[in-house]
Order: structure tokens, then sequence, then C-alpha cells
């Protein structure tokens, strides 16, 4: 299976090719044909990730362009990340397409909706295939124009049209770091190959300088792609495209895609501390940073779009802290439970048509599937034991505090509190208590919608099992498994730091409660307490308040400041550009006046002025 | 010269012209003989059956050593091989859009020349890649010119045709009168006109003045030659010309045309300025001492070619200031002069023959389709027609210069010779870097109007055999060239060995 690998990413390919030509005729049936392909590469990568689990890595690779003593070369590889990833981003895609036939239904442009999944789908496993730095920038462009398809899918709606721009636009930034490193490293190693970057590196043919530049300049890329500070802004706009996009791209595979480059070319970024260190800072900040932004929104896409943000910035800080394991393995777990919250949201949103939390509310007895699902999801991400999110993040903030930053570590345990605290809100806001605006049929979403949320909870629950410290590191083992350069299999941190962990999270769940679920309370469990009833009102205020003073202002501060920045500096300098290049244009037109003297005497003109030159220069220009 | 001499030549490795020269010359009298209502088409298949069995024979030289006929006027090398499978390969596709051109007005009387001379023109291009002598070689190029000159106003009745053939042909003697005072030069200095000879004798100038008017003559037969690029400054007469002139005939000119500019500036440049040392014996060489030169016209064209065409309404003239740019690039290749030259040149005309000629099919269904070249006439063209509109998609891509396809590999392939050799040309790497940014905003508004603006009628198109064959080759061509691109470049390695044969 392993040698064939590369037929997974033609299934959806076909499918993009089929409901690209024949998708008007189809109509939605369209989704049939997206489902059956993206169901037959999620099988094939399931039989690959099987045989990579006893075969050694595969890589085949053919010359694709030589000009002159360069050859540049094509194929792909099967190594133990690539064949997770593989199975992750079938596996959701497959999930989302399944979901999206309940979701989109109605709509007239299904075919176009799901030939864009499919054009990403190929984009992503093809950038997950992918043995060398060039191949992984093509895919790594494709799958943003995917992304920016999709997000502006609704592209008679001006927000998503704006959104859309704006992703592109923020993504292409950091791409241009990402080139530019991935130009560096050629020029360096001479050669866009992993394998052969790695032992350069290996072999000190690379200076320590060298190594230090180009990862920085890869991991911009990352910072981009991932919506990492100070490139997140576009993930929360994202959420402008379908809520399953939101969850395929923006949650589980394309987001990761940054995480996903440090991880491969983890020694690279190993060989440098100064690169580790930038990316555990950066991961550290953002992950902090997105959460509090978290705590006060009221849109529930944009609630989960910070809480992603967040998220990555852990694996950031887990992959700097050199914790490979971890890094990964929280990919994985949180591509599971954040798809499922995204498609629990979807659900809700399909069922009350609002995303605005504050008109939601006691949805728990209406949607009798939705409500646990998205429970189980939330208990995943806020780390609640036993579910996958508390292994994976206990096995990062073992990381941190092994990687020898207590503040980063510090960091990451007041983000855990954040997190608990901000989905619970979320929940309790939209699950609990009266509703707070009027809402009529209100019903449970189809089966086609809920199968896939099913799925997901059970691996949102289970997932972590594969690598816990209780019942053995097998992830982690294998992950690590004939390759030194990545780390520890798994990092034996001290035992309190799952009691702080589970605490922490434990905290953060009961102060929402506090607060966001009260109400369903108060008549006999609050008003017993008495005057505690006052104070905690008061602190509920008070954390609003008190966001809405900081973190809302000096977002919104700073957010001003970068519009300054873009209306005057940026906009100024792209208009100058363009009406510079527009005002030659004018000109060079002016000139193209028809007459044929003109053109006759342009001519003279021209060799006259290159004649002068050479007379002047004595000959030549040197 | 005894009958004996002329016997001893191998006349077969000119199998291929005299193949073109015997069928146009039986077009031209069929055409004089034939009844006037008897239908014209089936010269343009005739044409069309020369052309393939002109390659049938090129293809089964392609091994052949270098051999040549009468003092090298005749030459067939390595170089010639090679361009000339592009020449002919792109009158092949040419001539198949002119059968499916189907023009409301003007062309009542001339159908039967339309074809023909296409092929004297076709003949005049192959002489221009065949050819070690510069009587011959202008020879080639002056009836490759005034053939160009009647197909663009072959159009009698139409004002437009006509004027675009006056505009081509004064131009074009304005633009000869340059390139021979500048050979004579050359003539005067050495007293021969044989490329080999001028070398030889050049080689040991030991007198730096001489140089000096050498680097005139440079300059003279590099701007002359420029009109056939359609380079500046020397470019002004294409935006009307193509607009003017029969689409097939644009598309003639800007593709076969276009290559055997850069096949005979290639050939004369190099053979006499490449070995001519600047000053004095061991110094060296003219033409390097002229790359700014050629940098400067190069970073000019792509910069004028492709700001100009953002202002253009009329696809016609859209693809002349496109095409004035991507003679740009192609000079950029020249200009780097690095030792990947003539795989850059060579692969990037190969590309653009296919990526341009799909896009003409296009346009000639679509505007003749309408009555109206204007770029708004492909409004909603996805809607109405969405195979044409992929294809156009593919096409403009490829031109724009987007991973995946033939064009990406072209300016690849330019941009590694341009950075590569002893001084990198990092200035006019950026002038092409640049310059492509700002095509994408004019073929991108191509493709919005195609796929994103609502269409004004909902006929859908009925799309003629030829149009269809042109169409499907140059797709294909396009994408397998751009995701495997050794097949062409192995191909090239395999049977050119490195051109070693060009100066012998």
């Amino acid at each position: 299976m392993m040698e064939t690998a590369w037929i997974i990413p033609l299934f959806p390919l076909l499918s993009f090719l089929i409901l690209l030509l024949f998708g008007r005729r189809l109509k939605e049936a369209s989704a049939f044909v997206g489902i059956l392909l993206t169901l037959a590469s999620l099988v094939y990568s399931i039989l690959v990730l099987f045989e990579r689990f006893t075969a050694p890595t595969y890589k085949s690779e053919a010359a694709w362009l030589n000009i002159g003593d360069l050859h540049l070369t094509a194929g792909f590889e099967v190594n133990q990340l690539n064949a997770l990833m593989l199975v992750i981003v079938s596996l959701v895609s497959c999930l989302v397409h399944t979901y999206s036939k309940g979701y989109m239904h109605g709509d007239e442009r299904i075919p176009v909706f799901y030939a864009y999944l499919g054009l990403f789908t190929f984009a992503m496993q093809g950038l997950v295939l992918s043995p060398n730095l060039l191949q992984t920038y093509i895919f790594w462009e494709l799958v943003g124009v995917g992304s920016f398809l999709l997000i502006g899918f609704y592209f008679y709606k001006e927000e998503a049209k704006a959104a859309a721009k704006k992703a592109f636009i923020m993504t292409r930034i950091g791409d241009v770091g990402l080139l530019i490193g991935m130009i560096l490293l050629f020029w360096q190693t001479n050669s866009f190959e992993y394998d052969e970057i790695f032992k350069a590196v290996r072999e000190g043919a690379i200076s320590q300088g060298w190594i230090t530049l180009t990862a920085l300049l890869i991991f911009v890329g990352a910072v981009g792609k991932s919506g990492q500070f100070p490139l997140h802004t576009w993930l929360p706009d994202a959420m402008e495209g379908p809520t399953p996009v939101s969850a395929l791209i923006h949650a589980a595979t394309m987001v990761a895609a940054g995480v996903y480059l440090v991880a491969a070319l983890f020694p690279l970024f190993a060989a440098s501390k100064t690169a580790l260190l930038t990316i555990a800072i950066i991961g550290a900040f953002t992950a902090i940073f997105a959460a509090s932004i978290g705590l006060v929104q009221t849109d529930i896409k944009r609630v989960l779009a910070y809480s992603t943000v967040s998220q990555l910035g852990y694996m950031m800080l887990a992959l700097g802290s050199a914790g490979y394991v971890a890094g990964v393995f929280h990919l994985m777990t949180h591509a599971f439970f954040k798809a499922l919250l995204f498609l629990a949201a979807g659900s809700v949103i399909h069922a009350v048509h609002t995303q605005n939390i504050e008109e939601m509310g006691g949805l728990w007895k209406k949607l009798r599937l939705t409500g646990p699902l998205f429970l189980i999801g939330t208990l995943a991400i806020s780390g609640v034991p036993l579910l996958s999110g508390f292994f994976s993040k206990d096995e990062i903030l073992a990381a941190a505090w092994e990687g020898g930053h207590p503040i980063l570590f510090l960091l990451a345990v007041i983000a855990a509190f954040f997190t608990a605290f901000y989905m619970f809100r979320l929940f309790f806001m939209v699950f609990t208590g009266e509703a707070r605006s009027e809402m009529k049929h209100v019903h449970e979403s189809p089966g086609v919608m809920t199968l896939p949320m099913i799925v997901l909870g059970v691996l949102a629950v289970i997932s972590g099992y594969v690598n816990t410290p209780w019942f053995g590191t097998f992830l982690g083992d294998w992950l690590t498994k004939g390759n030194d350069s990545l780390g520890h299999s798994h990092v034996e941190g001290p035992g309190w730091i799952m009691i702080v962990a589970t605490l922490v999270s434990l905290a953060g769940i009961f102060l929402a409660w506090l607060i966001y679920g009260k109400k369903s309370l108060s008549r006999d469990w609050l008003s017993g307490r008495g005057g505690a009833l006052h104070t905690i009102l008061y602190n509920k205020y008070y954390i609003d308040e008190f966001y809405q003073l900081t973190i809302v202002s000096l977002t919104k501060g700073m957010s001003y400041f970068l519009r300054f920045i873009d209306l005057f500096l940026v906009e100024g300098i792209v208009k100058g550009v363009a009406g510079f290049v527009q005002g030659l244009g004018k000109t060079g037109s002016k000139v193209q006046n028809g007459q044929v003297q003109t053109y006759g005497a342009m001519a003279f003109v021209g060799l006259a002025v290159l004649v002068v030159i050479f007379a002047l220069t004595g000959g030549y220009l040197k | 010269m005894s009958l004996e001499t002329l016997q001893s030549f191998q006349w077969g490795i000119m199998a291929p012209e005299f193949i073109i020269l015997a069928v146009a010359a039986l077009l031209s009298l069929l055409d004089l003989f034939m009844p006037d209502k008897m239908d014209r088409k089936v010269f343009g298949y005739v044409g069309i059956a020369a052309i393939v069995a002109a390659i049938a024979a090129l293809a089964g030289m392609i091994d052949h050593p270098v051999a040549s006929i009468l003092d090298d006027t005749f030459r067939l090398d390595a170089f010639s091989k090679v361009f000339k499978f592009i020449l002919l390969g792109g009158s092949a596709l040419v001539l198949l859009l002119a059968v499916s051109y189907e023009p409301k007005e003007g062309m009542e009387e001339s159908r039967g020349e339309f074809y023909y001379l296409f092929l004297t023109a076709l003949l005049g291009a192959m002489m221009m890649a065949s050819s070690g002598d510069l009587i011959t070689l202008f020879v080639g190029l002056e009836l490759l010119s005034i053939s160009s000159y009647i197909l663009a106003g072959i159009k009698k009745r139409n004002i437009k045709s006509n004027e675009s053939a006056m505009k081509y042909v004064i131009n074009g003697g304005i633009s000869t009168a340059i390139t021979l005072f500048g050979m004579s030069y050359v003539y005067g200095l050495t007293g021969t006109t044989n490329l080999k000879g001028i070398a030889g004798q050049l080689a040991s100038l030991g007198n730096p003045q001489y140089a000096y008017l050498l680097g005139l003559a440079f300059l003279m037969i590099f701007i002359g030659l420029a009109f056939k690029l359609a380079a500046a400054p020397f470019h002004m007469w294409a935006p009307d010309v193509y607009q003017g002139a029969p689409t097939p005939v644009t598309a003639f000119l800007s593709v076969v045309s276009k290559s055997a500019g850069f096949i005979l500036i290639t050939r004369v440049l190099l053979s006499i300025f490449g070995v001519t040392p600047s000053n004095g014996p061991g110094s060296i060489p003219i033409l390097l001492h002229m790359q700014d030169y050629i940098s400067f016209i190069a970073g000019a064209t792509m910069i004028i070619g492709n700001v100009i065409a953002l202002r253009q309404t009329n696809i016609k003239r859209l693809f002349a200031y496109s095409s004035i740019a991507h003679a740009g690039y192609i000079l950029v290749a020249f200009a780097s002069l690095s030792f990947v030259m003539f795989d850059a040149i060579w692969f990037y005309l190969l590309a653009y023959l296919f990526m341009n000629l799909g896009a003409f099919a296009v346009i000639q269904l679509v505007s003749e389709k309408e009555g109206s070249e204007e770029i708004s006439q492909f409004a909603g063209l996805y809607k109405r027609s969405p195979w044409l509109a992929a294809a156009m998609g593919i096409l403009i891509l490829s031109l724009a210069g987007f991973p995946g396809t033939a064009g990406f590999i072209g300016k690849v392939n330019i941009f590694i010779g341009a950075f590569t050799g002893d001084n990198p040309h990092y200035v006019l790497a950026s002038i092409m870097i640049a310059t492509t940014v700002v095509s994408y905003f004019y073929y991108f508004g191509i493709l919005t109007q195609i796929f994103f603006r609502p269409a004004a009628k909902e006929t859908k198109f009925n799309i003629p055999t030829g149009i269809l064959i042109v169409l499907t080759i140059c797709v294909a061509a396009t994408v397998i060239l751009g995701i495997l691109p050794n097949t062409a470049l192995d191909f090239m390695h395999n049977h050119t060995n490195q051109f070693t044969d060009f100066l012998q």
C-alpha cells in the first residue's frame, strides 16, 4: 500500500474534477461523489497507516526538472508523521463531506462547494506527502487557495469577501518568509530535500547562524498559516465561511499545517536553540493571548476560532520546548475535538439560525444529541481527566516544564484555566438556562450531520489513550522510532503537573458554572449561599469589564494602530505603486497614438539613446 | 562551380524545406487554375499535411551529424533542428486555426493565398534557423517578412486589416534598413558574409577601434532585429498590427515569427560577437560587454509590455502587449548568457507556442462568434461553455506563470539562468518578478470576466474541429510540460549534445 500512497490525494482531486465539469448536472448528488471519493482516500490512508506501523519509511522520487547541474526531484514519502497526518486529514475531510450534505442542503451551489472541498483535501494530502520543500511550498499555496475560495464561498456577503481577502493576504505575508527561508536553505545545502537538509544540519555543512535564520524564516510561514501572533487576525474573520469549512480547514487541518511544517522540519529547528526558544515564546504568548480574547466573544464560532488560535499556540509551545511528540499528539487530539466542536456549533447554528450566544440558551433539551456531543468536546478541550485533551495537554505542560521555561509553563497553565472557563461559559450560555430570544422550529439536525459528530465524539474521548503515562506511550515510541533528532518519545514530567492541570481545568469549569450556569441553579443552590451571590455577580462583571477595559480596548487600540498602518502605510504604498503603474500605462498608451511615424521615430530614438550611451562610455558600460 | 560539386552535397538534409517549398509552389499553381467557386479550404489541409511530412523528415534526421551545403549557406546542426520543430509545430497549429477562420467580410477573393503564404513565411523562418551566411539569413528573414505583410492585409476590404499591413510594411522596412546597416559594418571589417569566416577573421582582431565599430554594429543589428521580436524600442507596431490582422495571422506573428526572430538573433549575435575579443586577443568577447544593453532592452520590454497591457480593452491588443512582455522574458534568458541559455530559450518558446496559440484559438472562436474583440465578450464564458472556459483558464494561468503549467517551468528556467553564471542578474530577475506580478492583473482580469461575470447571452459555442484539435493539443501540452517538463528537456538534451556543433 505504501508504494502507492500517491493515489490517496488523487481521489479528492478526481472529485474536484468531476464536480467542476459535471457538477451542474449532478446538483445535490454532487455530495455523494465527494463523500465516496474521500471515503476511498480515508480507507487507503488507514491501510497505509497500518502498514507503516511495521514497515520502514517509504520514499519514492523521480527526476522532475534537470537544468544544467541542477536536479530537482518530485515524489512522496510515507514516514510516521506523514502517515498519521494523512489519516487525520482524510478522516476529518470525509466526516466534513458527510456533514455538509445536511448542513448545505438546499444551497444552490452545492457542487461548487464540494468541488472546493475536494480541491482543498487534495492539496492538504499532497502537502502531507511531500518529501521536499519545493513540493511542500506548491501545495502550501494550493491549500491557501482552497481556503480562500471556501472562506469567500458566500461571496455575495461583503464580510465574507473581505475575510477571504484578509486570510489570503495575511497568510501570504507568512509565505514570503517561508519562500525566502526555503531559497536560503537551498542556497546553503543545495537541495530542497528534507533528508538532504537534515543531513547537512547533522554534518555541520551549514553554519549555526544560517540554521537559525532559515529556521526562523520558515517559522514565519508557519506563523501565518497557523494564525500565531501577530498574524492571527485572519483566522477569526475566516469564520465567515460555511461552518463545515471552519471545522475542516480552520480547526483541524490547514491551520495545523504550520505546526506540521515545524514538526516535519524538526531536526532543523532542534539544531538552533534560538529558533526553538522563539517558537516556544510565540506559542505560549499566542496561547494565552488568544484564550483571553476568547473569554469575551459572543459569536459561537469566534469563541471557537480564538480557542483554535490558542490551542495552536500550545502546539507551538510544545515543539519549541523540544516536545516533538507532545506537539504532534496535541495536533491529533485537537483535530478531533475541535472539529467536533465546530460541527456541533454548526448543528446549533443550523437549528437556531443565529451565531450570537447571547440569543441562545436552554438548547440542551431541544438538541438531544448535539448537546452531549458538544459537552464531550468541551470537556476534552478543557483538559478534564480521562478525555483525549487531558493527556495531550498534560504532555505539553510537562514538555514546557522540562524545557526549562517556568514562565512559559505558567502562561500555559493560566491559558489552560482560561480555556476551561471560556469553553464552559460557551456551553452554559448555549445549552443551559432559558432561551434568551424567541426561537421557533428548533429541531435536532438530521442523521447525516449527527453521525460524523458521533464519530468525532468517540475519538475525542478515546484518542488520548494512544499515549498516556499510565497505559504506555505507544504514539510517542512509534513517532520517534529510528530518529534520534526528534527527542524523547515522551517527557517524564513531575507527577504534580498532572494534578495542577486537573485542578486548573476544574477551577475554570467551576467558575464558569458559578457565573454562567448559576441561572439554572440560583433558586435553590445560590440563594442558600446568601451573601456570596453578590460577590460572584460582581466578579462576573468585574471580569467582563476588566477585559473590556484591558484586552478589548488594547486589541481595539492595536487594531486601530494596525488599521492606521494598513490604511496609510501599506495601502499608501500599494496605491502609490498601483497609481505609478497605471500612470505609466496611461503615458505608454498615449505614445501609442496610431501614427506610424511615431513608431519609427521611437525605434530610432531608442537606437540613438543606446548609441549615445555607447559612445559616451567609450564603448562599454563597464 | 561544376555539376559534380553541386551533386556532392547532401541535399537530403534540406528535405523539410523542400517539402514546404514544393507544396507552397503547388498550391499557388492550383490556386491559379482551380475554378473560383471551389472551396480553397482543402489547401489548408494540404498545407498541414506538408508540415507534418516536414516534421517527420526532420525527426528522421534528428541524430544526423552536423552538415552543410554550399559554404554553410544551409547548415543542419543541433540548434537548427530543435528550433525548427518549434517553427513547424507552431505553423501546423496556426494553419489549423486558419482552416476554421470564417470572417464575416473581406476574404472572399484571397482564400488560396491565405493558406500558402503561411507556408512561404514558414520556409523563410526555417532558412533563418538553418543558415550560416548573412545573405541567406537575410533572404530568409525577408521571405518571412514579406509573406507576413501580405497576410496581415489579406482581408482586402477591411480597413483595419489594410492599416495593419501598411504599418507593418513601413516599420518592417525601417527595421530592415537598420539591420542591414549594422551587417554592412561587419562585412566591411571582414570582407565576408559567412558567419564562420567572420568569426575566424574577427577572432584575431587586434585593433580596439574595430571593436568599437563592432559595438555599433551590434547595437544596430540587435535593434533592427528587435522588430521581429516585438521588443522595445521596436514594439510599437505590434498592437496595431495584431489588432488589425486576421486572428490566425496574429497568432502566427506572435508565435512563429517571434520564434524566428529569436533564432536569428541567437545565431547571428552569438556567432559573430560571441567569439570576437573586445580588446585584443584573449580578452573577453564583445557579446559579454554588450550584456548590459541587452539587459536594458529586456527590462524595458518587460515593463512596457506588461504595464501598457493593463489599460487594454481589446483582447487582441492586450495579447499584443502580453506578447511584447514575453519577448522581454526570453530576452532575459538571452541577456544572462548562461550555460542554460539555449535550454531556457527553447523551452520558453515551446511553452509559449502552446499556451499562446491555445489562447488565440479561444480568442478567434469568441471574437468571431460575437463579432467583437472586446474583453467584455468573455463575460460569463464559464456559464456558456464550461470546457472552453476551463481550457482558457489553464492557458491563461500558464501565461501568467502559475505552478503546474508550462509557463511556470519556462520562467523557472529563465530565473535559474539569470541567477547562475559569474555575474548574476539580480536587477533583471527582480524586474521580471515585479512585471510578472503586474501581468497577473490583466490576466486575472480576463479570468474574472470568464468565471465571475454574468453572461450577456446564453448561447453555447459550436467549436469547429480545427479549433478543437488546436485547443486539445495546446492544453494537454501546457499541462504535461508543466508537470513533467523533463519530457521536452530530455528530448532536447539527448539530441543536441550541448549544442557543441553550433560553431563548428
